[in-house]
């Protein structure tokens, strides 16, 4: 009986992955292989991830007369997962790029193993400096990188009379970009005067789930600014957690070294308000081809855009039209052309330089608060306080 | 552990249709790469090869000795992270010196580790495991300045694989190391059957059975679990050197507590205490994982149910599966 | 802000919430353990799903106190169902099935979670009443997590009457040291460990249920939460109570303390404690642990 249940349970099994969708066979399409975590801390990254990649897709629609066609595998923020995934996407389903990765340790691991790939790797997402022109495969079109985001950052705080004469306790979270995003701002911050209180940097697991004695910590360290350098959904529990503690309503301001993503603000209400930080983009970004781009968006996702999805989506793109400009799919033609092309979206030119490998573009400093009225029943935004020109976040070309 | 697990029925005798049988499976493995080129195949069955003999390795403990360790995978990635390190720092063509310095080292670490562990019962040395290898995985993570931290260990250069001075060819190439892999396997595999087929296999069985019992006809029980544990870890370094020869990175993502969860699964799937089950175990569980979180980001579910099912209806495994069709022929 | 004394006091009431939560999740598993020989890896789930039932009743109009209550009770049905599907066949078998049963068990739960209630972080609403700082010896301490610490005590002390001054109770604790014996006495030892089980299961959603306007509520709540259980019921002593208890304010002071003034390596001394206690300890703290 027993074993006849198993085999039942294994037939039914059976069925269930045979009915899982497969994609339709188009006529000879050009596979491109998107790498993007869904599973692990920053899933809801890599779900709005695969969102822009899929709408460039769509609205790209055929490169090269060829219909595109995506293959979405979840790297689990795994290196080891990750380069298993990629050699599956390159050597069984052919894919011509590989696009998306969150996490330096992903995007280094996938670069160590490029040569036998012998694709090109466009990433969205990963911010470490290392990748600046670490091999001529391996390209960066998407957020802002580490160093580009602590000359935003600092930027801003010169910029801001609020934020300007305050002393910063720096916290982040313990992994390589937490550690990279908190020394570029120190050093930074060091040159143009800003005080920090804290020089040796406190680094929090990323499995902290209470914040409590690092709320303390701050609290007995009498300072009036806080430099917090998270992944990005723990930006609102961190904020929320030191609202309990009142440390908001006694003045102490927030400067995030990453955007909060917007699913992840709503979830947090108003103890997510009065965040500052560096991005390329948000919704309150007011320009005809940002506008656009938002209604199209929420019109095929249903979520309010995000600076995850616009990066990718503008990523991709990148990506598509060096394919287009390259003439074929052969890897040494597609990073040629990858080089030096650039892309008019959003957030305005993103260019990957010819030098590096890496994008340059405009960026945005924001400040998290209540949102007016808008199509997205946002009820917390990003709005734009300044805006900075690409050729002054550098690094130099 | 009071109760017994479920052994699936292993004649242990050697016959000339068992030898047959595996060297027609070898021989079978060695043809592949000739056969399919794509790299991608070549690969999965790499894996599956390394994954194999860390999962055999806790068979010996499990299934033989009856202890349980969680995190196995924190020994395979000692190793690698010795092997890795040996070959950027010491010396970058000496493959067999870096492996034997990857056995040794993970041996001197596990050590310590296995004689606070046997002092204690059979679960609080199961949640021991999960301790040091939470440990090991926080320092591995920590230690930047060695490790790379999260980056994991990069730029692990690939020597060439020579005998007695005789190059035989590069680990960089994916048919080579894939070769290589397979023979180190089946001699750790024939090795490991010769030990347990022992008079020292005998005893860790009757371990396994009846721990009180064996300590009354005068055998050091502690000792023998301590080598058992040695056994293990000194198995799973192997594994850890194949591992980074072929992956060339390992991050402490490889040494965390889901990967040894995988480990055991691999080895319940393939069947307790049969050696050659969880070879078989690792195969399905890499094709299984591999296969369903390309399909769903749901992945967890069906893996999770597919333990679930197997422990409820099948606890000796795959292998165990074949003497129920037997058994059912015969009805 | 600042001042010594006003820092001892958040560290003092952080340990104790910190070290409270811990207690009732280790308890839940501790008294699965001793009375029912199940290690339960998927505690820690159960602990997440208390959590998140906390969060939606908060959503659909219900009171946060009403939420501490009614949740408690959706865990333990989810126990029931749990215990008598698949948990209770495994009771002949050796106990490492149910460790692996129950492992595969939390990865199945985990995705059940993460399909329901999505990636994103979720935050409990609390009572305009508990939201806000009270002054104690120059701190500004968050009311609620002081109420989270009475509620902790007021569960704890009733669980200790429960298990004392009741007939069930009694029973209960001899089934965990002579379960021949109270056999025996004509009670049915299926009924005990199903007893067991779903009052093992409602602690965990009574500790999820608090946790989560204190913590994050999120997918992974469950798998740090477990592991820490873990080492307080090891450093406790597997199966005895009393030995949880001086372990889970151990735990919770040694991690707060180690956050505080180390910041960086606060887990590995954690592990580091529980690997030295164990080599001197074999039977935990108070010597009570079980030895098998």
């Amino acid at each position: 009986m027993k074993k006849f249940l198993f085999m039942s349970a294994l037939l039914v099994f059976a069925v269930m992955m045979s009915m899982a969708p497969h994609a339709a066979m188009a006529a000879d399409p050009v596979n491109i292989g998107v790498l993007v975590p869904l599973t692990g801390i920053v899933a809801q990254g890599g779900v709005e991830m695969k969102y822009g990649i899929e709408m460039a897709a769509e609205e790209k629609g055929t490169v090269l007369g060829r219909p595109i066609k995506l293959i979405v595998e979840d790297t689990q923020v795994k290196p080891p997962v990750a380069v298993t995934k990629a050699e599956k996407l390159v050597y069984k389903d052919n894919c011509k790029a590989l696009i998306g990765v969150f996490s330096s340790g992903v995007g280094l691991a996938l670069a160590q193993n490029i040569d036998k790939l012998n694709v090109p790797f466009l990433t969205t997402h990963v911010m470490t400096t290392q990748l600046y022109d670490l091999h001529p495969l391996v390209f960066r079109s998407g957020q802002l990188a580490n160093d580009q985001t602590a000359v935003g950052n600092v930027k801003g705080i010169l910029a801001r009379e609020n934020l300007k004469n305050r002393t910063y306790y720096v916290l982040v979270h313990d992994y390589s970009w937490g550690h990279d995003a908190g020394e570029r701002f120190i050093a930074l911050a060091k040159q143009n005067g800003i005080k920090i209180y804290n020089e040796k940097y406190d680094k929090a697991p990323i499995s902290t789930k209470d914040w409590s004695s690092y709320i303390s910590k701050i609290k007995a360290s009498g300072v009036d600014g806080i430099y917090m350098a998270f992944i990005t959904n723990v930006i609102p529990v961190f904020a929320k957690q030191a609202a309990d503690f009142g440390l908001q309503a006694q003045g102490v301001k927030l400067v995030s070294a990453a955007a909060p993503g917007p699913l992840e603000m709503e979830a947090g209400g108003e103890a997510c308000h009065g965040i500052f930080g560096a991005s390329d983009w948000s919704w309150d970004v007011n320009n005809p081809t940002s506008d656009a781009w938002e209604m199209r968006f929420w019109e095929k996702f249903k979520t309010i855009p995000s600076d995850a999805a616009v990066h990718s989506y503008v990523g991709a793109m990148n990506l598509f039209n060096a394919i287009e400009k390259a003439g074929s799919t052969d890897a040494k033609a597609i990073a040629d052309a990858l080089r030096g092309i650039s892309y008019d979206g959003p957030y305005g030119t993103v260019r990957i330089s010819a030098k590096d490998n890496c994008m340059r573009n405009d960026a945005v400093l924001t400040e998290t608060m209540a949102a007016p009225d808008n199509p997205f029943g946002a009820k917390v935004y990003m709005k734009v306080l300044e805006t900075f020109p690409a050729n002054e976040l550098g690094p130099a070309e | 552990m009071d109760k017994h697990l479920t052994i699936p029925d292993n004649d242990k005798g050697i016959t000339a249709y068992k030898i047959a049988a595996i060297t027609v499976l070898i021989a079978g493995l060695a043809l592949f790469p000739f056969v399919i080129t794509n790299r991608f195949y070549i690969s999965l069955i790499n894996e599956m090869l390394i994954y194999g003999l860390l999962a055999m390795s806790l068979d010996v403990l499990l299934g033989y000795t009856g202890l349980l360790s969680f995190m196995h995978n924190a020994y395979l990635g000692i190793s690698a992270y010795v092997v890795g390190l040996f070959l950027i720092h010491i010396s970058p063509s000496s493959l067999w010196l870096a492996l034997v310095a990857g056995v040794i080292f993970t041996s001197v670490v596990a050590l310590p580790v296995g004689w606070v562990q046997v002092r204690t019962g059979g679960l609080a040395f199961a949640l021991l495991t999960l301790a040091f290898g939470m440990m090991f995985h926080t320092i591995v993570w920590k230690w930047y300045g060695l490790t790379g931290g999260d980056d994991g260990l990069m730029g692990v250069p690939n020597p060439a694989i020579t005998i007695f001075g005789w190059k035989i060819g590069d680990s960089g190439d994916p048919a080579t190391m894939y070769l290589f892999t397979l023979v180190i396997v089946a001699l750790c595999y024939l090795l490991t059957r010769r030990i347990i087929r022992s008079p020292f296999g005998a005893v860790l069985e009757a371990i396994r059975e009846n721990e009180e019992r064996a300590a009354f006809i005068g055998i050091n029980v502690r000792m023998y679990k301590l080598f058992g544990w040695m056994l293990a870890c000194m198995l799973a370094g192997v594994a850890g050197a194949l591992f980074i020869l072929y992956k060339g990175y390992i991050g402490p993502t490889t040494m965390s507590a889901f990967a040894g969860a995988g480990v055991l699964m691999m080895v319940l799937l393939g069947g307790l205490g049969t050696l050659w089950g969880p070879l078989v175990g690792a195969a399905i569980f890499i094709y299984i994982q591999d296969y369903i979180s390309t399909m769903t980001e749901h992945w967890e579910i069906y893996l999770g149910m597919v333990v679930v099912l197997l422990v409820l209806f099948l606890p000796t495994g795959f292998v165990g599966l074949g003497s129920y069709f037997k058994r059912l022929g015969k009805e | 802000m600042g001042g010594a004394l006003s820092t001892s006091v958040d560290i003092t009431l952080n340990s104790l919430v910190l070290g409270g939560v811990f207690l009732i999740v280790a308890t839940g598993l501790n008294i699965i353990y001793g009375l029912s020989r199940v290690m339960n890896l998927a505690h820690g789930s159960l602990y997440a799903i208390g959590a998140y039932a906390g969060y939606t009743l908060t959503t659909i109009g219900f009171n946060y106190f009403a939420a501490i209550v009614i949740a408690p009770v959706l865990v333990a049905a989810v126990g029931l169902l749990l215990e008598r599907t698949i948990i209770s066949p495994m009771r002949k078998r050796s106990m490492v099935y149910t460790l692996i049963l129950t492992y595969g068990l939390m990865f199945f739960l985990d995705g059940l979670i993460k399909q329901s209630w999505g990636n994103e972080p979720r935050f409990v609403e609390l009572p305009a009443m508990i939201k806000s700082t009270i002054p104690i010896l120059g701190s500004h301490y968050p009311v609620f997590r002081l109420v989270t610490l009475f509620i902790i005590a007021g569960v704890m002390t009733g669980l200790m009457l429960f298990l004392n001054k009741t007939k069930i109770g009694i029973i209960l604790r001899a089934a965990s040291t002579i379960p021949e014996m109270v056999s025996c006495l004509g009670i049915n030892m299926k009924h005990v460990h199903i007893g067991a089980f779903v009052l093992g299961c409602a602690l965990a959603g009574i500790a999820g249920t608090i946790a989560g306007p204190l913590t994050t509520i999120d997918p992974l709540m469950g798998h740090e939460m477990l592991i820490s259980s873990f080492v307080v019921i090891v450093i406790g002593g597997l199966g005895s109570l009393r030995g949880a208890v001086f372990a889970a304010l151990l735990i919770g002071a040694v991690q707060t303390l180690a956050e505080f003034f180390i910041t960086d390596l606060a887990m590995v001394i954690v592990y580091m404690l529980m690997a030295v206690i164990l080599a001197f300890m074999p039977r935990g703290l108070l010597g009570e642990g079980r030895f098998e």
